[in-house]
């Protein structure tokens, strides 16, 4: 076993005149039970960031089980063989650290910030959780109870709640993201804690795990401490990941109207066929993507918000994960210029596909995009380990950071005009839209033939099949 | 002009900050009475700019509530030299980014460049503050957008909705009472006048405070203040507000009913100025009542009742006495009641009983860590300058706050607890979800 060091002088950051933005240097090593350990010491950072990264995510929930990894990673902290929920939490907040787990489409991370004084015994907590959580019947009682009720407050709010409906609605049933990716109230109803201690049996090995540590520390130590405390979990069975497959749904234009019927305004998204986090494509779309919906002077918020005062803001997003997603068109309006605001989303849309960008345009997004990424992804500990986190689960190699500038600079406007027309289309449209149905109803049946109406009282977030079979343009109910 | 040199150093706290630099801060006030911070950081070459203007809503008045927010938003919308749109398009154009907020207290413009665009920037800055203009159709259309985000944030949000009512409770003089982003009805009748009334009032180079933090030398801010900054003309600040809240006399209680999944209740008691003396007690006294998983109310509320999911507490910055808000988010369909009683007798258990020196050393190390949580970026660093510049009497006073927080002691939490916990002196904000059942809609 070796630890090797990758990249070059620390001092390196600013090289020539692009100011192109080097990741500091970081040891990686494979551990006997294959954990990936990725050391990257940064000695004028306050705070220590130590995480555990385990492959899979929501991806892996099994089928009408969504929100499994969610509910597994909250209950790592609520047991293990060596601490009671209660000393666990009184612990971490000892030493003053934070402590959280997110799961996403394709992993679970289970992180930690702290003072670097206190690295020992956050190691130890870190470990204690990942590896011997023994789910105690009373705490996944109580886990599931406050999760259920966690997702129905979702649908207080009609952001999360559009974003939640979205991911059924967009993937379908059967595709591995047409999931809610903490599950729901019927999903999480479901589970009990074989279920659970056998997922984590199953997830939380070697083969799946990566322990990356950022902050002021010294390489030799901090590596004897994590290879000793994460030596020791199971090697296991490596996480075999799904296959990208189409979306398994009708095609577009369809239209889900969620009714909230106290709403005053309409929180609307319309998504279309994107791209995957490794695609060959994606700075030409990441960069077009700016232009039409991925910043402040973007079209559409130009449009929407600083023309058209129909808007606090209009985005667009790029869901960049394992699997091809989405680009998702989001915004909100009062309930009475609904059609309105949308109209416009779509002719901002359809001109950006009918119109060639311009050399300027082009030439702004990458300032943009180049100006603004070492504040968002180089500078804190955490950030730099989220970084490293993903290389290793996208198997990206540190040239995609320190090329980044080079690469951007490199898209043309031929290939980026080629993105714009592939991606950037109207011909399959998904309009998830939460508001007061009975007031916008008949002016957004316009947008699809295939319109499903639901109640947002109706429990959980997932759309049963035989509702897809009965919508025909008319209301249903 | 005057140009002042200090260095400190964040050290002392009795857990050794092993890491701590000496962060060297420059400071310099411009012969037109504005006030500017450098610090420099090399890690990334990338800059954060903040310019603070001391004024908010509690310079205005009923019938112009929210015009400080609003006038925010006005700020992007075309000056002398860069016309309208063109500030955020040359902006992004070069690489940076920027965004706003206004509190009660200060508007704050927030720039993130790469170092090549400082030049630029502060000469866009330059033109907004001394030469903005106000377009009509900017002014409608902006309208439109405030009104977008008022219905947003709060009209759609109970959490938010509910707040605005407590305030509104608990203050019955002062201007805290008022929502920062104004009543619905007032953002429909704001004027031009009120704007351009505004701008006077608030505006004055000598009412703000710039704060440049990152990958550049004090000597080249220090050039680009003098060529653009110096020369805008400095006039009178706005009007000392005089207002002082009488002492509440009895409690008082709001309710809210309306559609929801799950009820809130939040707790207000009256707290003095950032800047007391009892800033710090209460904070630890806030961070062992209601932060972190082994705090005494998520333990009692969350873990062991299980009536809520969520407890949390704060106190935002306040040049004025302001307010420590406990918030509960309930679970659907428990008693409120007895979830009133069992936070009040968290409360009183507090009072009597005070705090042990574990719990006091368990909230200094997470007090702590939040604040070394705020200082790893270039923006959160500009912040904090900021901040403490105008609600803790200095910018030195961030270099002391490990000290001011090693200084406190139980004695100091229990003297708080009983002082400010008082039944006389609390507002209770309660949001009861409304029967859910599928309305049909009337045509």
């Amino acid at each position: 076993m070796k630890t090797t060091f990758l990249g070059l002088a620390m001092t390196v950051w600013a090289a020539g005149q692009t100011n192109q933005v080097k990741l500091p240097p970081y040891a990686r090593e494979v551990l006997p039970n294959g954990a990936v350990l990725c050391l990257l010491p940064k000695h004028d950072a306050p705070l220590l960031d130590l995480r555990a990264v385990i492959r899979g995510g929501a991806e892996s929930d099994p089928a009408g089980l969504a929100g499994l990894s969610s509910v597994v990673a909250e209950l790592l902290r609520h047991g293990t063989s060596t601490r009671t929920a209660d000393q666990f939490a009184e612990e971490l907040d000892q030493i003053g650290a934070s402590f959280g787990t997110y799961v996403n489409a394709q992993r679970t991370a289970v992180s930690a910030e702290v003072l670097p004084e206190y690295a020992g015994r956050m190691i130890d907590l870190l470990a204690d959780a990942v590896l011997r959580p023994t789910f105690p019947e009373p705490e996944v009682q109580k886990v599931l109870a406050q999760s259920i009720e966690a997702s129905r407050s979702w649908k207080d709010s009609l952001r999360t709640a559009a974003w939640q409906y979205f991911r059924p609605f967009y993937f379908g049933p059967r595709h591995p993201y047409g999931r809610p990716l903490w599950g729901d109230e019927l999903t999480l109803r479901r589970m009990a804690r074989p279920l659970i201690a056998d997922h984590h049996e199953r997830m939380y090995v070697g083969a799946n795990l990566t322990l990356i540590a950022v902050g002021n520390f010294e390489t030799p130590e901090m590596r004897a401490r994590l290879a000793q405390a994460f030596g020791q979990m199971p090697a296991g069975q490596a996480y075999q990941w799904v296959a990208d497959s189409p979306v398994d749904r009708p095609k577009g234009p369809r239209l889900l109207l969620v009714d909230k019927p106290e709403a005053t305004q309409t929180h609307f998204l319309i998504g279309f066929p994107g791209i995957h986090r490794t695609h060959p494509n994606r700075i030409a779309v990441w960069l077009v993507n700016n232009i039409f919906g991925g910043r402040f002077t973007s079209l559409l918020n130009q449009e929407l918000r600083v023309n058209a005062g129909l808007t606090y803001g209009a985005y667009s997003s790029l869901n960049l994960n394992r699997l091809t997603g989405a680009i998702v068109i989001s915004s909100f309006t009062a309930t009475g210029t609904t059609a309105q605001a949308i109209d416009l989303a779509l002719n901002v849309l359809k001109r950006f596909g009918r119109n060639r960008i311009s050399a300027k345009q082009l030439a702004s997004a990458k300032a943009y995009t180049k100006g603004s990424y070492a504040p968002e992804n180089l500078q804190t500990a955490e950030q730099l380990a989220a970084l490293l986190a993903n290389l290793e689960l996208f198997g990206l190699d540190r040239e995609v950071i320190d090329d980044l500038y080079s690469r951007i600079d490199a898209v043309t406007l031929d290939q980026a005009n080629a993105a714009v027309k592939k991606y950037f289309r109207a011909d399959d449209l998904n309009f998830v839209l939460v508001g007061n149905a009975s007031r916008i109803r008949e002016a957004v049946r316009k947008y699809a033939p295939q319109m499903m109406e639901i109640s947002i009282a109706e429990p959980g977030f997932e759309l049963k099949d035989a509702k897809w079979q009965r919508t025909r343009p008319g209301r249903q109910r | 002009m005057r140009s002042l040199f200090h260095l400190f150093s964040i050290s002392c706290l009795a857990v050794a900050l092993a890491w701590a630099q000496p962060l060297t801060v420059t400071e310099h006030t411009l012969s037109n009475g504005m006030q500017v911070l450098v610090h420099e950081d090399h890690d990334i070459p990338n800059v954060a700019l903040q310019f603070f203007f001391r004024v908010g809503s509690r310079n205005e008045r009923p019938g112009i509530t929210g015009i400080s927010h609003f006038f925010e938003h006005m700020m992007f919308n075309g000056a002398k030299k860069y016309g309208p749109k063109q500030f955020d398009i040359v902006m992004e154009k070069n690489g940076g980014s920027n965004n706003a907020y206004t509190t009660q207290d200060v508007t704050v413009y927030t720039d993130w460049l790469p170092r090549s665009a400082l030049e630029l920037v502060m000469e866009m800055e330059a033109d907004r503050i001394e030469n903005l203009s106000f377009d009509p159709t900017m002014i409608e259309s902006e309208r439109g957008v405030v009104s977008s985000e008022r219905r947003s944030s709060v009209e759609n949000d109970n959490f938010e909705l509910l707040l605005e009512q407590l305030y509104a409770a608990a203050y019955t003089a002062h201007p805290y009472r008022w929502p920062v982003i104004g009543w619905a009805s007032d953002i429909q009748s704001w004027t031009l006048a009120d704007l351009e009334n505004h701008f006077r009032m608030g505006y004055s180079p000598s009412n703000c405070v710039a704060v440049a933090v990152g990958d550049v030398s004090d000597m080249e801010i220090m050039a680009l203040a003098r060529k653009y900054l110096e020369a805008i003309p400095s006039h009178d600040p706005p009007p000392p507000v005089v207002v002082r809240e009488p002492e509440q006399l009895a409690d008082r209680r709001v309710v809210v009913r309306r559609a929801a999944q799950v009820p809130l209740k939040l707790f207000a008691y009256h707290v003095p100025a950032s800047d007391h003396v009892d800033y710090w007690p209460l904070q630890v006294m806030g961070t062992v009542l209601a932060d972190g998983r082994s705090s005494r109310l998520y333990r009692r509320l969350v873990d062991r009742s299980k009536r809520a999911l969520y407890v949390s507490y704060w106190q935002r910055l306040s040049l004025d006495p302001g307010l420590l808000i406990f918030s509960l988010e309930l679970k659907g369909g428990v008693d409120l009641e007895q979830a009133e009683r069992a936070f009040l007798e968290e409360l009183d258990r507090l009072q009597s009983g005070g705090i042990s020196t574990r719990d006091l050393k368990k909230a200094k190390n997470m007090l702590l860590t939040g604040h070394l949580r705020e200082l790893r970026t270039n923006s959160g660093k500009a912040d904090l300058l900021g901040q403490y510049e105008i609600f803790f009497g200095g910018f030195r006073e961030l270099f002391s706050m490990p000290q001011k927080l090693e200084r406190v002691t139980t004695a100091d939490v229990r003297r708080v607890a009983k002082r400010y916990l008082q039944a006389a002196n609390r507002t209770v904000a309660t949001l009861i979800p409304e029967a859910q059942e599928h309305r049909e809609a009337i045509p």
